[in-house]
């Protein structure tokens, strides 16, 4: 079982390149978007992982990154909209 | 039992792809905020699936479970929050 995780996990990772790339190029709105769309992609491939390797207190880990997230990008999307 | 995760979890994996392809496809920031909640909603939703199909009921698959109900909300928030920070940014709503 852990066999199609790890497959599953190694299958997330071009997207989740695709979206790291995007958030170092173009303007300022295609970033913050790229940014919410790896997040959202690490939490997925935090998921894949932690059952690929049976771990199963790394689950700990997507959920910290779940719960982070939502202060992050509001924060950025506050800056982007008022200063930046 | 592990077949129709393995088809679960490469629907999901496919979710993830599509939302790739259709962030890199569509023009605008606000256009490609869709391909985000996308990914958060058909991705998220296989994958946490994938999950419960795996582990049955155990502390880990409910922390997924716990995980896709805070990721839908906490998603349409964010989604919503940037939309507006782009569309003011833009000058067309001040």
């Amino acid at each position: 079982m852990t066999q199609i995780w790890l497959t599953a996990a190694l299958g997330l990772l071009p997207p989740m390149f695709i979206a790291l790339w995007a958030a170092g190029h173009g303007t300022l709105a295609h970033r913050l978007v790229a940014v919410e769309l790896a997040s959202s992609f690490a939490v997925l491939l935090l998921i894949a992982l932690s059952f690929a390797f049976d771990q199963a207190s790394s689950i700990d880990l997507a959920l910290t990154l779940a719960l982070l997230t939502l202060p992050g990008t509001l924060l950025l999307a506050v800056f982007a909209e008022r200063w930046l | 039992m592990s077949a129709i995760t393995g088809i679960v979890l490469g629907l999901g994996v496919l979710a993830a792809w599509l939302g790739a392809l259709a962030f890199v496809r569509l023009a605008t920031a606000l256009e490609r905020l869709h391909a985000v909640t996308f990914v958060n909603v058909a991705a998220g939703a296989a994958i946490v699936l994938a999950a419960l199909l795996t582990d049955g009921v155990s502390s880990r698959s409910l922390k997924c479970l716990l995980l896709l109900v805070v990721t839908l909300p906490v998603g349409a928030l964010l989604t919503h929050v940037t939309g507006r920070a782009l569309h003011t940014r833009s000058g067309e709503w001040r």
